[in-house]
C-alpha cells in the first residue's frame, strides 16, 4: 500500500508538470488554431532566468520568481511578434514550422550563451519534505501540484467569469465574429501568448529542482504534454490537466508495475490508442462538428 | 587542368598524408559532443585533447611536426557520431581519431571505423566494442568487465555484502555493464536479487527506487550514463529511504554528476579508471587541467589526453603515419604511464586493465585502493 501510495504521489506530481505545458499547448491552440512546438523551450527559458538570477546574480529566491515570469512574459510578447503575426494569414503548416524553427533558435541560443553543462537549481523550500509513515511527499512535488490545482482554478475563474477572459475565449472560437464584435483580436492573441509562455516558464521553475536545468529540459517535458493535449482532447482546458494528469500516473504505474524500460511507451500506447479510438481526446469535441 | 594532373594531385595529397615526413602538421580529428545532453563532457574532452597537443608540441612535436586538433560535433547522438566522423574520415591527411567516451556511439561508428582503416582512440567502456573484430579501435580506458569485477570484488570482499541490486541504463553501456555486473557476481556464486534497467534521461527514478528498496538489496551497483539521471536518481534513493550501499560504475565520479546531486552521494563509492591521487601522472595531470578547465578533473578529459599522447608515441615509435604501421606501434605500447593509469596495450586493442576504487566524501573523491588484472 505504501508502494501504491508513494507511486501515485510521483505520478501525480510528474502529471501536474506534464498539465501545466498542455495547457499552454491548448491556449495557443485555441486562440491561434495552430501549435506552439516551442512551449516546451518556454518552460526550458525560465528555469534558466532562475539560474541566472538566483545563482549568477545572487538575486534572493522570492524575488527571481515573479522577475522570471516578466521575462517569461516578454519572451511571450516577442514570441508572438516574430513567430506569429508575420504569418497569421497563411495555412497552419508555415506557423508549426516557424513555431519548431523557433524551438530550436531558442535552444541553440541558450547552449551558445549559457554553455551546454546542466545546473542544479534548490527547491522553493529549504526541507526536503515530509514522511508519513513509508510515504516520503517532496516538497517540491506538492508545490508543482497546489500550483497546478490554484492555476487551473484561476483559468476557469478568468475565462468563465471576466470580460477579459471572455474576449480571448471569444477571440480563439472565431475570430472573424469576435473582430465584428469589437474585440481586439491581435490583442487578444498577443495577450495568449504571453500567458503561454507565463504557464510554460512557471512549468519549468517548478520542475528544475527535480529534473535540473538543461537545454533539453524542454523537450523532455513537452513531448509528453502535447500527447497529454491529444489524450486530454487538444484544445480542451480540463483535458489537457486530465491527460497530463493521467499520462503522468499512467507512465509511473506502468514502471512500476510492468516495465521501467518500457515506461515512456505507456504514454504513448494510450496516445496511440486515443487516436484510433477517439481521436478527439476526452473531452474534445469532434471537428465535424465544428464544422 | 587534366585528369592526369588531378589524379596526380590526388595520389600527392594522399602520401603526404601518409608521410607526414616534413609536412609541418599533423591532424587529430576528434568527434565529440559540442550540442546534445553530453555537451558539458565534451567540452572537458576537449580540454584534455588540447592540453596533451600543446605538451607534445612544446616538447618538439611528432617526427618535426606540429599537430592540431580538428573536431566535429556527434550531438550525443548515434546519427551524429556518424556524420561526424564521416565529414572527418573525408580528410585523408587525418591519421588518427578520438572517437566517443560513450559506448552506444562509439557502436554506431564502429562499421564506418572499419571502412576508413585507421586507428580510432575511444573511451567507450561497453566490452564488446574492441572483441568483435574492429581492429582500428584501441581504447584508452579500462573495459567494463573490470569495472564490473570491481565493482564485484569491493562489494562483496571488501564491504562484505551479498545480496545485490543491479540499476542499469538500457543503452549499449549500461547493458554490456549490467551483463559483466551479473556475470562477475555469477562468478562469486551470487544471483542478484534486482537487476532494474531504466531508459536514459528520465525524469523520475521512484518505480526503479522503489524496486530496489523492496528487492531488500544490501548493495547496489550502477551503469548510469547520463549525470542528470544519476542526479535525479540519488536525490530520490536518499529521500525514498535506501539503505543498500551504493558502489557505482565510473559515471558516479564524475564532475558534473557529484555537483548535480550534491550531498545525496555522500558515502557512495565510485568505480574510477581517472582517479587524482592514484599516481603521479594522474596528480600532475589533475593540478595541471583544474586550473585550465576551472573544473574537477575527471575520466572524461584523461583519457582524451592520455589518447593524444599515445597517438603521438605511436607515430614518433614507427616514424610514420601509415596506419597498420600505426597500429602495430599501439599495440606495442607497454608500461605507458598516462593519467588513467599504465597502458599495456593487448591484442584487442585494451590499454587499461584496472581501476581504482574511491569514496565521495562531502562531494571529494578519496581514493581507496587501485585493482589491477593480468588476465
Amino acid at each position: 500500500m505504501a508502494i501504491f501510495l508513494q507511486l501515485l504521489f510521483t505520478g501525480v506530481g510528474i502529471g501536474s508538470v506534464y498539465a501545466l505545458v498542455a495547457l499552454g499547448f491548448v491556449l495557443i491552440y485555441r486562440a491561434t488554431n495552430v501549435v506552439n512546438f516551442a512551449q516546451g523551450e518556454f518552460a526550458m527559458l525560465g528555469a534558466y532566468a532562475m539560474v541566472v538570477l538566483t545563482q549568477d546574480l545572487a538575486l534572493p529566491y522570492w524575488l527571481a520568481i515573479p522577475i522570471s515570469l516578466v521575462i517569461m512574459a516578454v519572451v511571450g510578447a516577442l514570441f508572438n511578434l516574430g513567430v506569429y503575426y508575420p504569418l497569421r494569414h497563411r495555412s497552419f503548416l508555415p506557423v508549426v514550422i516557424s513555431t519548431i524553427g523557433a524551438s530550436i533558435l531558442l535552444t541553440n541560443s541558450v547552449l551558445v550563451g549559457y554553455g551546454p553543462q546542466p545546473e542544479s537549481l534548490q527547491g522553493m523550500f529549504d526541507f526536503p519534505g515530509f514522511q508519513i509513515g513509508e510515504v516520503f511527499l517532496d516538497s517540491q512535488y506538492l508545490l508543482i501540484i497546489v500550483v497546478t490545482i490554484l492555476l487551473v482554478a484561476f483559468q476557469y475563474f478568468f475565462f468563465e467569469h471576466t470580460l477579459l477572459g471572455k474576449k480571448m475565449q471569444a477571440t480563439s472560437q472565431d475570430k472573424e465574429m469576435a473582430s465584428l464584435l469589437g474585440i481586439p483580436v491581435a490583442r487578444m492573441i498577443m495577450l495568449t501568448f504571453i500567458y503561454s509562455a507565463l504557464l510554460g516558464g512557471l512549468a519549468g521553475i517548478l520542475v528544475a529542482p527535480i529534473m535540473f536545468v538543461s537545454v533539453g529540459l524542454g523537450s523532455q517535458v513537452a513531448l509528453k504534454a502535447f500527447a497529454a493535449s491529444i489524450i486530454g482532447g487538444f484544445g480542451d482546458v480540463t483535458g489537457a490537466v486530465v491527460g497530463g494528469l493521467s499520462l503522468g500516473i499512467i507512465e509511473t504505474f506502468g514502471a512500476a508495475y510492468i516495465s521501467v524500460p518500457y515506461k515512456d511507451a505507456f504514454a504513448f500506447l494510450v496516445l496511440f490508442g486515443f487516436l484510433l479510438i477517439r481521436p478527439q481526446g476526452l473531452f474534445g469535441e469532434k471537428v465535424a462538428q465544428k464544422a | 587542368m587534366s585528369i592526369r594532373h588531378v589524379t596526380a594531385g590526388a595520389i600527392a595529397a594522399l602520401a603526404l598524408g601518409y608521410g607526414a615526413a616534413d609536412a609541418g602538421e599533423i591532424k587529430i580529428g576528434m568527434v565529440t559532443p559540442i550540442t546534445g545532453p553530453a555537451a558539458e563532457s565534451g567540452k572537458y574532452a576537449q580540454i584534455g585533447a588540447k592540453m596533451a597537443i600543446e605538451e607534445v608540441n612544446a616538447a618538439g612535436g611528432v617526427n618535426g611536426n606540429t599537430l592540431t586538433l580538428v573536431t566535429e560535433d556527434d550531438q550525443t547522438t548515434n546519427p551524429g557520431i556518424i556524420a561526424a566522423f564521416s565529414r572527418l574520415s573525408t580528410q585523408t591527411d587525418i591519421p588518427v581519431f578520438l572517437g566517443s567516451i560513450r559506448s552506444t556511439q562509439v557502436d554506431a561508428m564502429s562499421p564506418d571505423v572499419m571502412k576508413v582503416g585507421k586507428p580510432v582512440f575511444i573511451g567507450g567502456t561497453a566490452p564488446q566494442l574492441t572483441h568483435q573484430g574492429n581492429k582500428w579501435l584501441f581504447r584508452c580506458r579500462p573495459n567494463d568487465s573490470y569495472s564490473a569485477r570491481v565493482i564485484a570484488d569491493y562489494g562483496v570482499d571488501t564491504l562484505g555484502l551479498k545480496k545485490w541490486a543491479v540499476v542499469h541504463s538500457t543503452d549499449a553501456f549500461g547493458t554490456g555493464g549490467m551483463n559483466a555486473l551479473v556475470a562477475a557476481l555469477k562468478a562469486k556464486g551470487l544471483t542478484p536479487a534486482l537487476v532494474q534497467g531504466y531508459p536514459n534521461q528520465s525524469p523520475d527514478f521512484s518505480a526503479v527506487v522503489l524496486a530496489v528498496k523492496s528487492s531488500g538489496a544490501d548493495v547496489m551497483g550502477s551503469y548510469f550514463t547520463f549525470e542528470t539521471d544519476l542526479g535525479t536518481f540519488a536525490k530520490q534513493v536518499k529521500q525514498l529511504g535506501v539503505t543498500a550501499k551504493w558502489v557505482g560504475s565510473p559515471s558516479i565520479t564524475d564532475a558534473s554528476a557529484i555537483k548535480l546531486a550534491g550531498p545525496a552521494l555522500n558515502g557512495t563509492f565510485g568505480i574510477a579508471d581517472f582517479a587524482a591521487g592514484s599516481s603521479d601522472e594522474a596528480k600532475a595531470f589533475a593540478a595541471k587541467y583544474e586550473g585550465i578547465a576551472k573544473a574537477l578533473a575527471d575520466n572524461q578529459s584523461s583519457w582524451t589526453y592520455d589518447a593524444v599522447h599515445i597517438a603521438a608515441k605511436a607515430m614518433i615509435d614507427t616514424k610514420s603515419t601509415d596506419p597498420e604501421k600505426l597500429r602495430d606501434a599501439i599495440l606495442a605500447i607497454k608500461g605507458y604511464k598516462g593519467a588513467e593509469g599504465t597502458y599495456n596495450f593487448d591484442q584487442n586493442g585494451d590499454g587499461l586493465h584496472g581501476y581504482n576504487v574511491v569514496k565521495n566524501e562531502g562531494g571529494k573523491m578519496v581514493f581507496d585502493k587501485h585493482v589491477e588484472y593480468t588476465d
